[in-house]
């Protein structure tokens, strides 16, 4: 490629970049910018100060939304990754009645909208009495079936002499899934861990329905609430939450950059 | 050094048959190989014996130990599969010890027996590498390491040579030979190359369709096969097979065919020749050429006439395809001047080597 037609493509990608990174370098810029400021596009604030992250943790308890934030979504995350991957294992590789019938029930499950199991959903933990509680969050996202048929769909790959030779060495099914499985799998165990953590980190309509004790609430529910309630007052301090809603997700991405591309390459090949 | 033996073993998928009254006795210390196409069954028995596929009906013994049905890890077999089946994350040392930690053995037995299982093989210097570091050779080695270290009662090969290329598989085939007479333990051998089984085996099983056809030394597989499927499947070249009729004159025998006509010493026919359909079975290093012009009948070896329609020439000896009559045979001669394409040659089939099977494939009984 002549070094002309590469310098212009150059640029041309990097104004693409630009336009993607603007907003959010905007976003975390008008932070820390006085109110007067907030309406300048300019990146560098003018006159920077703390102020709107001091009003917001001051007015709302944020830290203690980050923290039930990170609590749910993570123990979710285990969960999914744990029982996820022995039921895809189960699914994949052992031979039991109605095999057929799980795959079927599970390949069903993805077709019903999430809106439909809502309220039923709802209902059904009010009858348990669960409102406001960790439970309420936690327990129904437990399993997820996009998670299962993802791994499942992995672990067929993995050959059977594998598994033959690790059962000649002496394992049990559950240590072969987590000493032979899992190593291999770490790929889509980490592209399932992604999303299920940034799904239910972002996750607002379930939170809102069932709890309402300000202390339990997670992260993007009390930004929601702060600002619909017209606490944050002014622009500033609404971003100054964002901002510290979305930081975690996006460190949780530089670390796991690698797999990110790679599951999205792989899904290009596959289809 | 134990031995296995299997009493009326049968397996079967569905209600499809795979493998039927397979019975069979294991010497302490032999290599025994099963041959067959494949679906002949020789990897589910295989498996069976691993505790890897579950048996139908039958039972199996190491020893006196009935092991029909227990785990895998309970049975102290070993095995090498075809694919190498090592844990690709991890390195050599720790492919080769899982099985023996998972054992909970103590650390000076497991470093021992890493250190003389890499002595042996020679993969010492791979020892922290991982598998896909290794080239095919060295992983077959590694995946016999981790069978070794483990000192099991029965080594199991389920085709651990399939995957390499010629050269290496020759020589990977020696050395699997020369390790399994120092360890001496008794194996099973399973395997698809009759190659591989005639000079690894001490015995021969030859299966097909899920059932013995025949068991006995390499030689004895080769020199008096059973069945026209023995006979067909040892043996590089393939033995040629010419259909046709016995028929009796006054008190000589022939083999008769369009184009071919071979007289069989009465010695070795039995009693009563059954005067029907036949087949004449030649192996390819027993036909020669004759000088001269050909000329038919004779006692000690039938003259035939045959043209030549291709020559492969393999260096030392030469494959010379020909027609006679409406048959094509093969030969397989010595000798750097092998007749040309075209060529009109005279053959000499000795009738003292030629094998004859009924109709319904079995060999004629010889009467010795």
């Amino acid at each position: 490629m002549r070094p002309v037609v590469r310098a212009g493509l150059y640029a041309a990608l990097t104004l693409a970049a630009l336009t993607f990174i603007y907003p959010f370098l905007w976003m975390a810029s008008s932070t820390l910018k006085p109110p007067f400021e907030v309406g300048s596009l300019a990146l560098i604030p003018h006159d920077l100060t703390f102020e709107n992250y001091r009003i917001m943790w001051s007015r709302a308890p944020f830290g203690r939304a980050l923290l039930n934030s990170v609590f749910v979504a993570s123990t979710i995350t285990a969960s999914v990754l744990v029982l996820g991957s022995m039921t895809a294992y189960a699914m994949a590789r052992l031979t039991f009645p109605g095999r057929r019938v799980l795959n079927a029930v599970t390949m069903g499950v993805l077709l019903v909208p999430g809106q439909l199991t809502l309220i039923p959903l709802y209902t059904l933990i009010v009858q348990l009495g669960w409102i406001d509680t960790y439970t309420a969050l936690i327990v129904p996202y437990l399993f997820n079936a996009t998670a299962i048929l993802m791994l499942r769909q992995f672990f067929l790959q993995i050959p059977q002499s594998l598994i033959d030779s690790a059962r000649m060495d002496g394992m049990g099914e559950l240590r072969i899934l987590f000493t032979i499985f899992w190593p291999l799998a770490r790929p889509a165990l980490a592209i399932v861990a992604i999303f299920t953590f940034m799904g239910s980190w972002n996750e607002v309509l379930w939170p809102l329905l069932v709890v309402r004790d300000q202390q339990l609430m997670t992260l993007p529910q009390l930004l929601t609430v702060f600002q619909l309630g017209g606490g944050a007052g002014t622009l500033g301090v609404s971003l100054a939450a964002a901002m510290v809603l979305v930081v975690p997700v996006v460190v949780a991405y530089m670390f796991l950059q690698r797999y990110f591309i790679e599951s999205m390459a792989g899904a290009g090949v596959k289809g | 050094m134990p031995s296995i033996s299997f009493e009326k073993v049968n397996k079967k998928f569905g209600d499809v048959s795979v493998v039927e009254d397979f019975s069979l006795h294991v010497e302490d210390g032999e290599l025994l190989v099963l041959v067959g196409g494949s679906g002949s069954g020789k990897s589910t028995i295989l498996r069976m014996v691993a505790g890897l596929e579950s048996v139908t009906s039958g039972t199996i013994r190491i020893d006196d130990r009935d092991i029909t049905h227990l785990a895998p890890r309970d049975r102290d077999v070993a095995m090498v599969f075809q694919d190498y089946a090592l844990y690709p994350h991890l390195t050599v040392r720790d492919n080769l010890s899982l099985g023996l930690r998972l054992r909970r053995m103590p650390t000076a037995e497991i470093n021992r027996r890493v250190a003389w299982a890499a002595d042996m093989l020679r993969i010492e210097s791979l020892l922290e590498r991982k598998p896909k570091q290794l080239s095919g050779g060295q992983r077959q080695r590694v995946a016999m390491g981790r069978a070794m270290v483990r000192e099991p009662l029965v080594f199991l090969f389920d085709e651990p040579l399939s995957n390499l290329d010629a050269s290496l598989r020759a020589r990977m085939r020696i050395e699997i030979g020369g390790l399994q007479r120092r360890l001496n333990t008794t194996t099973v051998y399973v395997t698809h190359d009759q190659v591989e089984a005639m000079t690894l085996g001490d015995r021969i099983v030859v299966l097909a369709n899920g059932r013995i056809q025949q068991i006995g030394h390499p030689i004895e597989l080769y020199r008096n096969p059973i069945n026209r499927f023995v006979a067909g499947f040892i043996g590089t070249p393939p033995m040629n097979f010419v259909e046709g009729n016995l028929h009796r004159e006054n008190d000589r025998v022939f083999f008769v065919s369009e184009g071919l006509r071979v007289q069989l010493p009465a010695e070795r026919l039995p009693g009563s020749v059954p005067s029907k359909a036949m087949t004449l079975g030649i192996r390819p290093e027993d036909v020669t050429l004759a000088d001269g012009k050909p000329t038919s009948g004779g006692a000690g070896a039938a003259r035939l006439s045959g043209r030549v329609l291709l020559v492969e020439r393999l260096g030392g000896t030469s494959h010379i395809h020909f027609d006679v009559g409406p048959h094509r045979l093969m030969a397989a001669v010595s000798g750097e001047d092998p007749p040309a394409v075209g060529d009109t040659v005279g053959i000499e089939v000795p009738s003292e080597r030629v094998h004859l099977f009924a109709a319904d494939g079995n060999a004629l009984a010889r009467a010795e």
